[in-house]
């Protein structure tokens, strides 16, 4: 990456270094939420939200014209409260009270939330409801797009399949799905098969995609320069499939303690691992 | 309709009423599971654009009416009885009630009306587990009048709904009468011994059993229950106010059924009117032979009820 690359998206990088420092802040505060799967795909969201390749208007939540997401992995709830909070869809003072009494922001995403479309947590769930959102655009006759962020390891749900099957079907070139590949679950990973808490294997996950009628990009998802260029042309595709985008990431990208390890899934490091994470990260 | 005897199925009533509704609005949709009807397809032929088929994929199905439903439409979601609540309870418990969604669920094949296809395809739960999901209304007619009339109440009600229908060949019972179904109840039958409460098809069994009483001089009052949840409560204190003794009657598990919503009614209310709770022990039921041969072997054939009612009900003497 050259200099002018860099400054170009430096600000962005920033940005998700606050939002990782945020999260922690966060989960630190309640000893909960997860904090390696926000890690993963932060990147993936200030690219969609601070680098507007969403179109939403935070004044005008439901907005007609707005793109919809769908945070399928609603786990990663801890991970955009700090982004649509830091783009005006609520004050940020709401995040000091995550998971409180009185807070919408709750360890799952749901929609009470400003921003949030759909109650996600169990996995499974957001693929087959993109399906019905992109349809419903379809019926109306609307140019918005819906996005699905989902996690690698929700893959093992069946239902995505069934949806995947559908989408490929209809041609829904209106649904752009993200899966953030961090290739780990909560026990072990998805195709480093080191030990019996590994896989099942989710490879080849492009070529499984592009079976069932996507059209299939593989980035590096903690890069944004990948990310960006991967959705410059959401919007001007040519074809009739939806997208598929592999974003190869790292489950607690930014900290060595946390990065592509076992264990973090859903642990808040405390005492000598927090000093450890803060160093990490502002390193 | 040459054939005077012949009964229009509760599913086919209902979708004839739907699709006059969906003609008037574009936002009425149809997801289908891969089941048919002759009555759906004139929905693929005229409303394409309202009617889809995801296959036998039932999650699908329930989540995409889901992102259908979060858009503005109001989506109703077709499959064989089982495969549209205990195969997709999750999605219904989230999608359905957590979201509180305008999607109406229907099951053809309530109880035992797949009688020879075995526990795949009987349905003996779906009130207990839908009843159990807040948000969810719980519909269980007993005719096609019933039936047809749900689609207008169905269409007008915002709330995550489930209407269990039956197979073809259920005798009428409305079609003549000026009935009004808003209630979710209806008195099919005076009578003051005791009072049989009953839901889909046991509308029709209670109604025989009646019958049988009154030959030996007793005399049963009938109530059609075709709104399980939420059950009009005040109509139905009303409707058994004075009787000696309550009935119920329903081809489902007595688990969790409409027996136990009564039962806990009368707990609620302290209600101490004593109540027999007629349906299926905690069984699965391999029996084939049809479902008068399941019916008899578990005893809810009109025989078998009339014996539970006098070995457990304290009977009018000498009349």
């Amino acid at each position: 990456m050259d200099i002018l690359q860099e400054s170009k998206y430096a600000v962005y990088e920033n940005k998700a270094l606050w939002l990782r420092n945020k999260v922690l802040e966060m989960a630190v505060s309640v000893n909960s939420g997860h904090v390696s799967t926000a890690f993963s795909q932060a990147e993936l969201l200030i690219a969609l939200y601070h680098g507007k390749i969403l179109n939403y208007d935070s004044k005008n939540i439901k907005w007609d014209q707005r793109d919809r997401f769908i945070l399928s992995k609603g786990q990663g709830g801890i991970g955009i409260y700090p982004v649509l909070a830091d783009n005006g869809f609520f004050p940020l003072k709401n995040l000091e009270n995550f998971t409180g009494p009185g807070s919408v922001l709750g360890v799952h995403a749901e929609w009470h939330v400003p921003g949030i479309e759909v109650l996600t947590g169990s996995l499974g769930h957001g693929l087959p409801m993109a399906t019905g959102m992109a349809q419903a655009a379809k019926n109306d006759n609307k140019k918005h797009l819906i996005f699905c962020l989902l996690g690698d390891a929700e893959l093992y749900e069946g239902s995505n399949w069934e949806a995947a099957t559908f989408a490929g079907h209809m041609e829904y070139d209106n649904l752009i799905c993200i899966i953030d590949r961090n290739g780990q679950g909560v026990l072990g990973h998805t195709d480093l098969i080191e030990s019996p808490s590994d896989g099942p294997r989710l490879n080849p996950l492009d070529d499984k995609f592009r079976s069932f009628g996507f059209d299939v990009r593989t980035i590096n998802g903690n890069r944004f320069e990948e990310i960006f260029g991967s959705l410059s042309d959401v919007r001007q595709r040519k074809g009739k499939k939806p997208l598929l985008i592999i974003a190869n990431t790292k489950k607690g990208k930014g900290s060595k303690l946390l990065e592509d390890q076992r264990l973090w899934h859903y642990r808040v490091p405390q005492g000598k691992e927090l000093e450890q994470v803060k160093k990490d990260l502002n390193s | 309709m040459s054939d005077p005897k012949f009964v229009i199925g509760m599913r086919d009533a209902f979708f004839n009423a739907l699709y006059e509704i969906a003609k008037q609005d574009k936002n009425v949709i149809i997801i289908t599971a891969d089941n048919g009807a002759p009555t759906l397809d004139q929905f693929s032929q005229n409303l394409p654009n309202q009617f889809f088929t995801v296959g036998i994929a039932e999650q699908q199905m329930i989540g995409m009416a889901c992102g259908m439903a979060v858009e503005g439409k109001k989506v109703y979601t077709y499959a064989i009885a089982p495969f549209v609540t205990t195969r997709v309870h999750e999605f219904n418990k989230l999608c359905l009630g957590a979201m509180n969604l305008p999607i109406v669920n229907l099951g053809v094949g309530a109880g035992y009306a797949y009688d020879i296809m075995g526990p795949t395809h009987h349905t003996v739960e779906d009130i207990t587990i839908m009843r159990s999901i807040p948000n969810m209304k719980v519909h269980s007619p007993a005719d096609s009048s019933t039936a047809a009339s749900l689609a207008q109440i169905s269409y007008n009600d915002p709330s995550p709904q489930y209407i269990r229908f039956d197979r073809t060949g259920i005798p009428d019972l409305y079609s003549d009468k000026n009935v009004d179904f808003k209630s979710g109840l209806i008195k099919v039958k005076d009578g003051e011994d005791l009072c049989i409460i009953a839901t889909g098809i046991m509308v029709h069994q209670a109604l025989a059993v009646a019958s049988e009483l009154h030959k030996e001089g007793i005399e049963a009052g009938v109530i059609d229950l075709h709104r399980i949840k939420p059950i009009a409560k005040d109509i139905l204190m009303k409707c058994i106010q004075g009787y000696p003794q309550i009935v119920t009657m329903e081809e489902h598990l007595l688990a969790g059924g409409m027996g136990s919503a009564i039962a806990e009614i009368f707990i609620d209310e302290s209600i101490t009117t004593p109540i027999l709770r007629i349906g299926q022990d905690d069984k699965f039921v391999f029996d084939l032979g049809g479902r008068q041969a399941i019916w008899e072997a578990h005893g809810l054939d009109v025989a078998g009820i009339l014996k539970q009612i006098k070995e457990k009900l304290i009977l009018p003497i000498a009349r």
